[in-house]
């Protein structure tokens, strides 16, 4: 084998580790990202329910839950 | 992107039972009318498949396809110029009449730039599109008392901007804004606090992503209309807007708002809408093309999915299959009758992914309360009104298994009644994804806070029997479930394999499902 043909070998090796590397990535990038909306998501829960279930009155409770579970 | 030339010279026009094939040397929108009305528009070389003979063949949308069986007077019109380059009757399929692209109604349809079968403005007169200006302008106000200053976007915009009018070919009317904040957490938390205050002042709300929903706006002869609102935000000096635009660009170009006249009336536009409406359509915003595509990069796409999108997967297909009214049957499911022989009657329950609503019926008919759970409303619909009427202890709430909040909000709100439970999924796992089916046992959870029940029943081999079809189901591993339900606290209390007996005849491979009890006591 000639030096050519080696280092056109290696090439293609660092070439197909860049490429599975670069897939990780990007499917790592892409789960950070699907994190905005669950923290949306249990911020929004928070700072609706967080009031009328730590008053901690059973029918200010079930009807702040009832309109919560309707507006969305 | 390419666009048409100023004259194209199209010629060889030929209509086929497979599509409209013509040459010409460069790329071209073609109108095709039938006896006098526009269906639907096309390009030539994007569209078509380039033939031997040098002709490009665009074959018929499938939407149409159905329509295609009688004469018509075709007219093919190169949209830019006005130049007729057919115009001539032609016979389709074995029919003898005359083709008519209409609804059961009898009005009018043609296709938009999606292909999709709509009432385009083109065949809707003014009497029609009052209608929904006033819709435009109802969801406006709604937004403002929410604190939104909403603009006309994507082809509302571009119709309002180029002349004042509709654009033609185009169904529904956008609406966007954007957000003062800049942060994609902040921005859907703002989403979801305007969604609340519009369906506290009575609006009805489809969400499809964290950063956009549509309105539903009934209009006086019944028909409902839904408008589309995109939200918006600057980052990084780009304003990212859904659902397709991610472009550098400054505030000040957006707000504060200017004014546009459309079909006579004022409306709300964004500053500076050359600006804009290059960035939706292109710096040839002003050339009209009623077959374009948003050339959305991917990096776009990839951004918006990641940020903001995922809460519907799946849902289209039980949209359209609710779109009929369905109701429900009078036999309950073996499930029902397998969890009824061995639980209380007394013991209420809930179906989750409830479908039409027959197990809860059939329950409450017996004197069992029973909740019905499922994401797709018009499913339950005609159950609520029956359980309505006779008087019965059936109640029933939508829930999107995608959506974290609406999944412990319903799970709250069944769970805080304090007592045991039955909790049924019929055909859910193997209906929903990983992510819905870990929300699905999370609400079972909290259902069974006091003790009770979860039955699970799911296909596990397809077979050649029907049922897989029937309930849209794909086969799920049972110990991939098992595994699932545990991860989530569950404990596996029975589980079995059942074969499903084939009508008529046996042989063959048979259909299997699975049924799990699990617990959480």
């Amino acid at each position: 084998m000639g030096m050519k043909d080696l280092r056109g070998r290696l090439t293609a090796r660092a070439t197909h580790d860049l490429r599975k590397r670069v897939t990780a990535l990007e499917a790592e990038v892409q789960e950070c990202r699907q994190l905005n909306l669950r923290l949306a998501e249990l911020t929004d829960l928070v700072t609706d329910l967080l009031v009328p279930l730590a008053r901690g009155d059973e029918a200010g409770t079930r009807e702040a839950l009832a309109r919560y579970q309707e507006s969305i | 992107m390419t666009r048409p030339p100023r004259r194209a010279r199209v010629s060889s026009v030929s209509v086929t039972a497979e599509g409209i094939a013509a040459r010409s040397r460069r790329e071209v929108v073609l109108d095709v009318a039938f006896d006098g009305r526009r269906i639907y528009s096309f390009w030539l070389h994007r569209d078509g498949a380039r033939q031997p003979s040098g002709t490009w063949l665009v074959p018929w949308p499938q939407a149409i396809r159905r329509f295609l069986d009688g004469t018509t007077r075709l007219t093919l019109t190169v949209h830019e110029t006005g130049q007729v380059v057919h115009d001539a009757d032609v016979t389709l399929g074995r029919g003898q009449g005359r083709i008519a692209v209409e609804n059961k109604a009898g009005q009018p349809l043609s296709l938009d730039k999606s292909l999709r079968l709509v009432q385009t403005f083109d065949n809707r007169s003014e009497e029609n599109v009052r209608p929904l200006l006033d819709a435009i302008d109802h969801v406006l106000a709604g937004l403002k008392d929410a604190g939104i200053d909403a603009f006309l976007a994507y082809g509302t915009l571009l119709g309002a901007v180029r002349n004042g009018r509709l654009i033609g070919h185009d169904s529904d009317a956008d609406l966007g804004y954007v957000s003062r904040y800049e942060h994609p957490v902040d921005a859907i938390g703002e989403s979801f606090r305007v969604q609340r205050a519009l369906v506290a002042a009575g609006y009805r709300i489809t969400r499809y992503s964290g950063l956009a929903f549509k309105v539903d706006v009934v209009e006086s002869d019944g028909h409902v209309r839904g408008l589309d609102v995109f939200g918006g935000f600057m980052r990084d000096g780009y304003l990212h807007l859904m659902g397709e635009i991610r472009t550098p660009f400054r505030r000040e170009w957006v707000t504060p708002l200017g004014r546009a006249t459309l079909e006579g009336r004022e409306f709300p536009v964004p500053a500076d809408t050359d600006r804009f409406l290059t960035a939706t359509y292109g710096k040839n915003w002003r050339v009209p093309d009623p077959a374009f595509h948003f050339p959305t990069p991917a990096s776009t796409h990839r951004r918006f999915d990641g940020w903001f999108r995922g809460i519907r997967t799946g849902r289209p297909q039980w949209d359209r299959h609710y779109s009929k009214r369905r109701v429900p049957g009078d036999e309950p499911s073996e499930l029902a009758r397998f969890a009824a022989g061995r639980e209380d009657p007394a013991t209420p329950v809930v179906d989750l992914a409830c479908g039409t609503g027959t197990d809860v019926l059939w329950f409450a008919r017996q004197g069992t309360p029973a909740t019905g759970v499922d994401f797709v409303r018009r499913g339950f619909e005609a159950a609520e009104e029956l359980a309505e009427s006779e008087g019965l202890a059936a109640g029933f709430l939508t829930c999107n298994f995608l959506e974290l909040r609406s999944v412990v909000a319903t799970g709250g709100l069944v769970g805080v009644d304090p007592g045991p439970r039955v909790v049924l999924a019929r055909h859910l796992a193997d209906n929903v994804d990983r992510r819905a089916r870990r929300n699905a046992w999370r609400a079972a959870r909290m259902m069974l806070q006091d003790g009770g029940r979860l039955y699970v029943e799911f296909l596990a081999q397809r077979g050649d029997g029907g049922l897989a079809r029937r309930e849209r189901a794909r086969i799920r591993k049972p110990a991939m479930v098992a595994r699932e339900l545990r991860a989530a606290g569950a404990r596996i209390v029975e589980r079995e394999t059942v074969k499903i007996p084939r009508a008529g005849r046996g042989g063959g491979s048979p259909t299997k499902i699975c049924r799990m009890v699990a617990t959480w006591e």
